[in-house]
């Protein structure tokens, strides 16, 4: 009797601690001699347990009756530990990968949503220089003006300019156009310099160097006087991929 | 049995073990993606580049006679390769005019734009809208608007101008 319940005892703690390597072990005699090399005594243990399995009816009786009803129980707990046990660790499991997911996402998200990341200035060439281009365009067109001819200049205040920017041409422009027909002016305006600041999906912002020539015809010698100016533009584009001026920043200064 | 009941909840584990896997493979891809995005980094070097040209040309333009040794130092901090050499050739003669003119120049960036950016070859171009305001003795401060041109090359130390000047007015206008 003290054997088997030492054997039982044996059996239990090695469920114990093997609780992990138990979900493979359906059958006892693999876990009788795995653990051969635990302790002294073990040979005895072995033995038993391994005619238990292999011969089970003859010799051993009773005694290899009740030792299997013990077998089969401590397995019952090993079963039901592994059972419990296998939830939790992948449970465990989902929280790590979760919270994994969740620090990538949000990584990943706040490097994309980046203003400097989301600024498609120079990044996209095309879009760059389409808005280089389409701005040199815009502003040659609304700062030139020749008295003799105004119908550019009025196409040039009804198509590219929007918002705001429409009352600033407004003002920058009066005196330009209260005096051309007296002074026979004509103001040409060329971009010599632009940077395209941002880009953000239809909206942009240019910086814009700019020389100014204004030739007065009206004296008896023609004068032309040029000009320096720098400014900053906000873009808008608009339906057909056109983009409009929609604010005029000279910091300040009259332009 | 025990049996019966808990192995539902060991398929349910599973499944959401393999959601949850699934969340972190596709959450940790993106995350790599973005970190390691091109024209993200270009981007960045975009904007790193803008705000040591925007400071270096604002440091070339403040000046102050009481206190010209610091100022004439970080004007050759500011700058590499010509523009350096420029500098430190004429710091005594400039020394001396300032000194003289008892000036104290301050700038303010008005607005600055990258126009080119070779991160690789590590140059630059920025233009930078500069009000310059001098002050001179017994004088009004005189305020100054300037179209800044500058070129920057990188540096160990970070971005440099190699080359500053104003954008030329009148009839050179070519476009």
């Amino acid at each position: 009797m003290s054997t088997t319940r030492h054997l039982v005892n044996r059996q239990r703690r090695l469920a114990h601690a093997g609780a992990a390597r138990a979900a493979a072990t359906e059958t006892p005699p693999e876990r009788g001699k795995r653990s051969s090399n635990a302790s002294k005594g073990v040979n005895s243990l072995k033995s038993k347990a391994g005619s238990e399995v292999r011969a089970p009816s003859l010799s051993a009786g009773t005694r290899s009756a009740s030792l299997r009803a013990a077998t089969e129980r401590s397995l019952g707990v090993l079963r039901r530990r592994v059972s419990v046990l296998a939830p939790v660790v992948l449970c465990l499991l989902v929280v790590l990968l979760g919270a994994f997911g969740a620090l990538a996402a949000t990584r990943a998200d706040s490097l994309r949503s980046d203003p400097a990341a989301r600024n498609a200035a120079l990044t996209d060439p095309a879009r760059t220089s389409e808005v280089k281009g389409q701005t040199a365009k815009a502003v040659a067109a609304l700062f030139s003006y020749n008295y003799a001819d105004t119908a550019p200049a009025d196409k040039a205040v009804s198509t590219l300019l929007t918002g705001r920017a429409v009352q600033q041409h407004r003002d920058m422009l009066a005196a330009v156009r209260a005096q051309a027909k007296d002074q026979k002016l004509v103001l040409t305006t060329t971009v010599t310099e632009s940077g395209v600041e941002m880009i953000d999906g239809s909206r942009a912002r240019v910086l814009v160097y700019a020389d100014q020539s204004s030739t007065r015809t009206a004296g008896k010698k023609p004068e032309t006087t040029y000009a320096a100016a720098m400014f900053t533009v906000d873009m808008v584009r608009g339906s057909g991929a056109t983009w409009q001026i929609s604010g005029i920043d000279t910091f300040g200064q009259g332009s | 049995m025990a049996r019966m009941t808990i192995q539902p909840l060991l398929i349910a584990a599973m499944v959401l073990t393999l959601l949850a896997g699934g969340f972190a493979v596709w959450a940790g891809w993106s995350w790599y993606g973005a970190a390691h995005d091109g024209s993200a980094a270009y981007a960045a070097s975009r904007d790193k580049v803008l705000a040591a040209g925007e400071q270096a040309v604002q440091n070339l333009s403040t000046l102050d006679h009481k206190d010209l040794a610091h100022g004439l130092d970080m004007w050759q901090d500011s700058t590499t390769g010509d523009l350096h050499q420029q500098l430190a050739n004429g710091r005594s003669e400039f020394e001396k005019q300032v000194q003289q003119a008892q000036t104290v120049t301050t700038a303010k960036v008005l607005d600055g734009a990258v126009t080119e950016l070779d991160d690789r070859a590590g140059r630059a171009r920025v233009m930078v809208a500069l009000r310059i305001t001098v002050q001179a003795p017994k004088e009004k401060p005189a305020a100054k608007d300037s179209r800044m041109l500058g070129e920057l090359t990188r540096t160990p130390a970070g971005w440099k101008l190699s080359a500053l000047g104003q954008a030329p007015v009148g009839n050179s206008a070519a476009n």
